[in-house]
């Protein structure tokens, strides 16, 4: 085997741990946030509904938070592993960002997540939201370093390069605050919101099909609709803010995004295709001429780049960042034709939402994951050749290690993450499909911690509380 | 099994004074850092071997 062996299997591994670990925090900063909401409107309504959603959900959170943090301790060994040389050259600036991360986001997620999930009647109610509220702050200002760092990958500013050929931040503010990075965490942020949205509106729907009259499921899928029906445009918004960026900063990644093959003004906007790099060109194309300018927001007489600008062995995969891009526009599509479809729903007298919904709300719950999927491999895919844009090549920053070891890992990883996160997520996808449990439903026998099976069994729901056993006197 | 995952007080259950609230808090949020710090540095101690 060659070195471009090496090269390639290292740049498959991360590619198949980070799809993996990807899912996990980007569920489970929306659940957090989804948490606090629960408990602050239970806190404030003193409404079952929220409670027993939040005893729900909080069960799902607590299995992907763990899931999500060990499957990030992975993708932080690999860059000593497979990308050594990376890592010593750019540990100066990118070191920093990942260490705040640490000790600003991860401390404070992990310090008061056991009081969120140990300690609800030992810190009572106020302290017990604080601490949900700070646990879900936790996992967005680890976003905010995650985000900071890889943008300064993709965009990167205020550093100088040694004669070692390491480099060293000069400006802290500027690597931080780089000029691709607002825009990419706010996408980010509200993908992840979005991602929640769908799949807790997907699982209540499932549970709804079912069950029409379940009332947690049916709270949970109007939440979930609300989220949607808002954050679904707004991320169109952004999302093509995030794209200016690229336009400005990343040109190539723009022309491959967009299968811009040659230089010119006036753009034609192509819709869909079969990008073809050896040829140069679109087969099978789609395109609405004379609107590719409009739609990147520049006049019809700018010029746009294309891929000929730049040598053709400096182009990334043109058919993987084009298609990408399609899947997860056509995705954010579909959300926000989702989310007007739910709100004419919910306007309708009656206002439930109908079996078609429901079973359209079930296809659409894995979708965010696929989005985020399909966004990072536009942003990561369409990077290269660099794994720092214009300072270091990808090719230069793969560790001196041959193809045997880094093929022996990677078999390693697919092997134990088939097993260890595959078992995760299906046992995270039954409870989900499960719904709240009738244990979970029932108060709290004093000296028991609910949704026990000694809880269940000890019979208290409907003995005092109303028939279904959920406190009927605090339900609306 | 016992689920792990405490819930919230009911409302005829009687909460800890303040103090003693506080003091659980601060005890936990601390028992976190330290487990996690534990962890951390375990593993970077496992770097070096």
């Amino acid at each position: 085997m060659t070195d471009l062996d090496a090269l390639v299997l290292a740049r498959l591994q991360f590619a198949f741990t980070i799809a993996f670990h990807i899912i996990f925090p980007s569920f489970s900063i929306g659940l957090a946030s989804l948490l606090a909401v629960l408990e602050g409107l239970w806190l404030t309504t003193r409404r079952q509904v929220f409670r027993n959603l939040y005893l729900f959900w909080v069960k799902i959170f607590a299995l992907s938070f763990g899931m999500g943090v060990v499957s990030g301790v992975v993708m932080s060994y690999q860059l000593g592993t497979n990308w050594s040389v990376f890592a010593s050259a750019s540990a100066p600036v990118i070191g920093p960002l990942l260490a705040f991360e640490v000790l600003t986001a991860f401390f404070l997620e992990a310090s008061f997540l056991g009081i969120m999930l140990f300690g609800w009647k030992k810190v009572g109610p106020g302290l017990h939201f604080t601490a949900t509220v700070l646990v879900a702050l936790g996992t967005l200002i680890s976003a905010f370093w995650i985000i900071s760092a890889n943008s300064w990958m993709q965009a990167p500013a205020g550093f100088a390069i040694q004669p070692d050929g390491s480099l060293l931040a000069t400006d802290w503010w500027a690597v931080v605050f780089n000029p691709t990075f607002p825009t990419r965490l706010a996408h980010m942020a509200l993908a992840a919101f979005l991602t929640t949205a769908l799949a807790v509106g997907g699982a209540s729907a499932f549970v709804l099909l079912r069950d029409p009259e379940q009332p947690e499921s049916r709270m949970a899928l109007r939440m979930a609709i609300g989220m949607f029906a808002i954050v679904a445009p707004l991320q169109l918004v952004i999302g093509h803010a995030s794209g200016e960026m690229v336009r400005v900063h990343q040109p190539l990644k723009l022309a491959a995004i967009e299968a811009y093959w040659k230089t010119r003004p006036d753009q034609a906007q192509s819709l869909v295709g079969l990008p073809d790099r050896e040829a140069a060109k679109t087969h099978a194309e789609i395109a609405i001429p004379g609107v590719g300018n409009l739609i990147q927001g520049v006049p019809k007489d700018t010029v746009i780049q294309g891929l000929e600008d730049w040598p053709r062995e400096d182009w990334p995969v043109v058919g993987l960042v084009y298609w990408s891009f399609r899947v997860m526009v056509g995705l954010g599509l579909a959300m926000i034709g989702l989310g007007v479809w739910g709100v004419i729903c919910c306007l309708r007298p009656g206002g439930e939402p109908d079996r078609w919904f429901l079973r359209a709300s079930v296809l659409m719950a894995p979708m965010g994951f696929v989005a985020v999927i399909a966004g990072w491999i536009v942003a990561e895919a369409g990077r290269q050749p660099w794994v720092i844009t214009g300072v270091l090549r990808t090719r230069d920053a793969v560790s001196p290690v041959g193809a045997g070891q880094v093929s022996a890992s990677l078999l390693g990883f697919m092997i134990v993450y088939a097993i260890v996160f595959s078992g995760g997520a299906l046992y995270i996808l039954r409870l989900m499909g499960r719904g709240p449990a009738p244990e979970e439903l029932a108060p709290t026998p004093e000296d028991r911690a609910p949704g026990t099976p000694m809880a269940a069994a000890s019979g208290e729901p409907g003995d005092d509380d109303g028939e279904d056993g959920r406190g009927g006197e605090e339900r609306p | 099994m016992p689920d792990i995952i405490e819930g919230p007080p009911e409302k005829d259950d009687r909460l800890p004074p303040w103090p003693k609230r506080l003091m659980w808090f601060a005890l936990l949020a601390l028992g976190g850092s330290l487990a996690t710090a534990i962890v951390a540095y375990g593993l970077r101690a496992l770097l070096k071997l």
